[in-house]
């Protein structure tokens, strides 16, 4: 396949790279990539092989309220039929609220990951492989199963693309997802078998019906079970993994893409995976991710080329579309919207702020479109310029100023829920409800805080929020501050690394700092904020 | 964001803002697109659909694939019963419409509709081909074009270009977090509104950092809760934009404006209008609670989109699917008499589709598997109360792959909306000519 030359390799590139294979990032971390040769550039970024395992987010150590719930579930058994309803009720409501903590905690620390230099690149590609294989919260209500899944992204991302998908067709998270769990020889459930086709990697039109409903008997028998327990499926309070279940597969003769045999699973993953369109499909989708345009046909054919030569292998494939020209093409370089996860965490590190505290964060994606791990469907988020529409832009705006120039910017974050982020990010105390013989329950959840609690949550929650301006004196120094086109050049050098200013853009950022020189830190923070401000800030 | 008191798009071309004093929120960079805006806001002064008591089409998406038979159902039918013996309704169970047809038990809101004259159900509903894909049948019903065809643009956007190509782009409203793919027009149309925004819920006037009020949100929080969709892997469905002719920075400053000038729009109408019946509490309900509050407030919109997702029930169908119906006919069923109360019934026409039906047989899963043809309601004060279309056949020779087989074109529904009820010809918008319904007076 065709690679860049090292002569045509510079800083320009270096951002451009540095943006889209991760998060960007500051203007010295370009400057590193820009002294390696393009190759070199790539497999810095994308680090070792081998994942060196993040510390797990904290939940997954909670332990002791299963004891709990269940000897709260043996007090209920005494109780009047109403009562238990009500102590049923609240337990229920309990647990969901415990759920959303988890869920909230989880993406505080999926997002502190991708803002890790060092793991940026993996974090992208896990983020890439969670819109693909899309798998939502709404229907798995498991966090730790997300986590699992998570965690097989980041583990096998590098790898064999084979592998990875036998790896989604077997996670937990997914059976429970597209119903493979529920999936028996007598009744085959088409739901998973019809997603790996169309959606994981296909594409519609290169399959039949038919193909799917023998597919579908074929996974048969794929579900998820305790280790533990002797029954199959799933009990209460243990948290499941996969199980292959003989009894449960339909071990009759299937016709798959021609081939015919006693297929299980494994056989119509390679089988799906062989075929022609397999390679073009996922080529295409990497490509259009990272690049944010389709590729056309002999650059796609260029690129299949290229993969079957790897056979699959994603790391190096990463490499040689990183080092491709055409992935620089001047004229596309507009082209690709930041989703609102690549916005956000690139933000952060562009203006050397940590990230707002998980609650926080994860509403800030939620307003922006991208809700980590509750995906609109099973496609994922289309990406590109659905990104963007006058309610999300807004929003870009309102956040940015917020994190550009602090609490100043914080009347306009009325469309965060403080309530409810509050009660996510374990502000306001909650406990199991206890259910006493006499069939009382007494909640400690949100619902029954009293006023003063709720206030004392509340302004806790505003202290969370308040935020001082962005610490902007090393952003620019003092000969930087001598005129507006220094300052620009200092800026747009950090915001807007690759991409090419319009005169009239030019003139606002310019106007944006005001006349007063050498320029404050107000006055730089308020160029930053037109730059934020700016269609051009969305791309990349 | 800022003091500019922006009505529509043209009065703020009129004000002659290109070239004039810009402050940082309009922006100078805005003048490529704005020579483009000025060319159209000449055809504007001769467009004529877009006064303020024009018509209107509200669009509810049930996004999944609905259960058709299961939401209009074939009285004392044995082969319903055959394929449905766990998921069948029973017959004293069933509203009837008449002696073969009736009602789901959780639609009440929708038969007493039909009893004040104002619903249509069209049975049958579909395309030759169908296409089982959630997205790809989606597509179809949002393009409009046949199942072997793709297009570029959605048969509203399609609406958009040739009826409205001088108008704000709040002649469409979604209330979504995507355009539905259906608005995709040549020249880029339609807003969204997002949160609901209910009834219930009171904003905090006063300055500060919470502009939420602390207890009324408390409630939005119980509400979420208790949510909980069903049928998950497919909740919105929404097809990926379109950029016509506009590259993707283009686009971008486009929004950017419409954003500015709608969203003062959208505030203004909704500030001057109130509810006068309950709504549900649901998103749904709220939703539409907001779409009444925009027409009578003036709002020059012509397309409402809605949606509700969760209709995808491959397992344990039953209760879930009787909580979706429920929310979606006593949310219609406010709406209209909000609308009555307004005045406004009578320039309303809602349409319901979903991108499929279901199986005719049940799974083993107490769920249904992806299907073809079903029925949908069309309501307002112009529509003809009755049922159109046939029920289509459920013996099993009848049937094509286990699915019923459609008697009516969706694109029949379209161009009867859009001759009859939009006023438009329809034969430019859906590139073909569709046999009219007689579902107007």
């Amino acid at each position: 396949m065709a690679t860049l030359n090292a002569s045509d390799w510079d800083r320009n590139k270096a951002g451009i790279l540095l943006q889209r294979a991760g998060f960007g990032g500051t203007p010295r971390e370009v400057d590193s990539l820009a002294a390696l040769s393009p190759a070199e550039a790539a497999d810095f970024l994308l680090g070792p092989a081998r994942l060196v395992s993040p510390e797990p987010p904290s939940f997954l150590e909670e332990s002791g309220m299963e004891e709990a719930l269940k000897a709260e579930r043996a007090k209920m058994d005494s109780l009047s039929d109403s009562a238990k309803a009500d102590a049923r009720r609240e337990v229920a409501q309990y647990l969901r609220a415990n759920q959303g903590r988890q869920m909230t905690e989880l993406r505080g620390w999926w997002l502190k990951q991708m803002a890790e230099p060092a793991r940026a690149t993996r974090e992208k590609l896990t983020l890439f492989l969670h819109g693909h294989f899309a798998t939502s919260f709404e229907k798995v209500r498991s966090p730790y199963l997300l986590y699992q899944q998570n965690s097989l992204f980041r583990e096998k991302g590098y790898g064999m693309w084979s592998d990875l998908v036998l790896g989604v067709a077997q996670d937990p998270a997914m059976l429970i997802y597209l119903d493979g769990a529920k999936s028996r020889a007598e009744a085959p459930n088409e739901n998973f078998a019809r997603e790996l086709f169309e959606l994981f990697t296909l594409g519609e039109g290169n399959y039949t019906e038919k193909d799917i409903q023998e597919s579908a008997r074929a996974f048969t028998g794929w579900g998820i079970g305790a280790d533990k327990g002797k029954k199959g499926g799933l009990q209460r309070g243990s948290y499941p993994s996969f199980k292959n279940m003989p009894k449960w597969h339909d071990t009759g003769s299937k016709t798959i893409f021609g081939a015919t045999g006693n297929f299980d699973g494994s056989d119509v993953v390679r089988l799906t995976l062989a075929q022609a369109a397999a390679p073009r499909w996922i080529t295409q989708k990497l490509w259009k991710f990272y690049a944010g345009w389709p590729a056309p046909e002999p650059l796609l054919q260029e690129l299949v080329r290229e993969w079957q030569s790897l056979k699959g292998e994603i790391r190096p494939f990463l490499i040689a579309m990183w080092t491709n020209p055409n992935f620089y093409d001047p004229v596309r370089a507009a082209d690709r919207v930041k989703s609102p996860a690549e916005w956000l965490v690139g933000l952060c590190r562009q203006i050397g702020r940590p990230l707002p505290a998980s609650a926080l964060s994860a509403n800030i994606l939620t307003q922006l479109g991208q809700n980590l791990f509750e995906p609109p469907n099973v496609k994922g988020w289309d990406g590109g310029i659905a990104w963007i529409n006058t309610s999300s832009i807004s929003r870009r705006y309102e956040y940015g100023s917020w994190l550009v120039e602090g609490t100043q910017g914080l009347q306009k974050l009325s469309s965060l829920n403080m309530a409810k982020m509050a009660g996510e990010s374990g502000l306001m105390k909650m406990s199991l409800p206890e259910i006493s013989p006499e069939g009382m329950v007494t909640s400690h959840g949100a619902k029954d805080m009293d006023p003063f609690e709720k206030r004392a949550a509340l302004e806790k929650m505003k202290e969370a929020v308040a935020l001082s301006p962005a610490p902007v004196t090393d952003i620019a120094n003092s000969e930087q501050r001598q005129s507006p086109e220094k300052l620009l050049a200092t800026l747009s050098s950090r915001f807007l690394s690759g991409e090419t200013i319009p005169e009239d853009l030019r003139a606002r950022f310019q106007q944006a700092a005001g006349e007063k020189l050498p320029f404050t830190d107000a006055a730089v923070r308020k160029m930053i904020l037109a730059i934020v401000q700016s269609p051009l800030y969305q791309v990349t | 964001m800022n003091d500019y008191e922006l009505k529509t798009r043209r009065e703020f071309l009129r004000t002659g803002l290109l070239g004039g004093s810009l402050c940082w929120t309009l922006p100078a960079f805005l003048s490529r697109t704005m020579e483009s805006l000025h060319a159209q806001a000449d055809g504007a002064l001769i467009q004529g659909v877009t006064g303020r008591d024009g018509n209107i089409l509200v669009v509810l998406q049930l996004a999944g694939g609905n259960d058709g038979l299961n939401t209009v159902i074939p009285i004392g039918n044995d082969e319903y019963r055959k394929a449905r013996p766990t998921l069948g309704l029973p017959d004293p169970s069933i509203l009837r419409i008449d002696p073969q047809t009736g009602l789901h038990p959780s639609l009440s809101g929708l038969a007493s509709t039909y009893q004040d004259g104002h619903l249509a159900i069209v049975q049958g509903v579909g395309y030759p081909n169908p296409n089982r894909s959630h997205f790809r049948s989606t597509e179809i019903w949002a393009t409009g074009v046949d199942s072997d065809k793709s297009s570029t643009t959605g048969w509203i956007g399609r609406y958009f270009d040739n009826a409205c190509s001088g108008c704000d782009a709040s002649v469409g409203i979604a209330m979504a977090s995507q355009l539905p793919q259906s608005f995709t027009a040549s020249t880029p149309k339609g807003v969204l509104y997002q949160g609901g925004g209910g009834a219930k819920k009171k904003t905090s006037k006063k300055k500060g950092i919470v502009a939420v009020d602390g207890d009324s949100s408390m409630m939005a929080m119980e509400d979420e809760e208790a949510g909980g969709e069903a049928g998950g892997s497919i909740g919105m469905l929404n097809g990926p934009g379109n950029l016509g002719q506009l590259s993707a920075l283009d686009f971008l400053e486009r929004t950017e404006m419409d954003a500015k000038v709608s969203q003062q729009e959208i505030a203004k109408a909704s500030a001057k209008a109130k509810n006068s019946v309950p709504y549900p509490g649901s998103r749904l309900g709220q939703n539409f609670a907001m779409v009444s509050r925009l027409i009578a407030g003036g709002m020059p919109t012509r397309i409402y989109y809605l949606s509700l997702g969760g209709f995808d029930t491959h397992t344990q169908q039953a209760g879930a699917h009787e909580r979706l119906l429920k929310d979606m006919g006593d949310s219609v069923a406010a709406f209209l008499a909000d609308l009555k109360a307004q005045g406004n019934l009578g320039r309303v026409t809602l349409m319901t589709f979903s991108e499929f039906g279901r199986r005719v047989k049940e799974n083993a899963s107490g769920g249904t598997d992806h299907g073809a043809a079903a029925p949908l309601f069309l309501a307002g004060g112009g529509v003809k109360p009755g049922l159109l279309g046939q029920m289509p056949s459920l013996a099993p020779q009848d049937l094509w792959d286990g699915d019923v087989k459609y008697n009516t074109d969706f694109r029949s529904v379209y161009a009867t909306i859009l001759e009859k009820h939009l006023g438009v010809k329809s034969e430019p918008i859906l590139r073909k000519s569709f046999p009219l319904l007689p579902a107007y007076g």
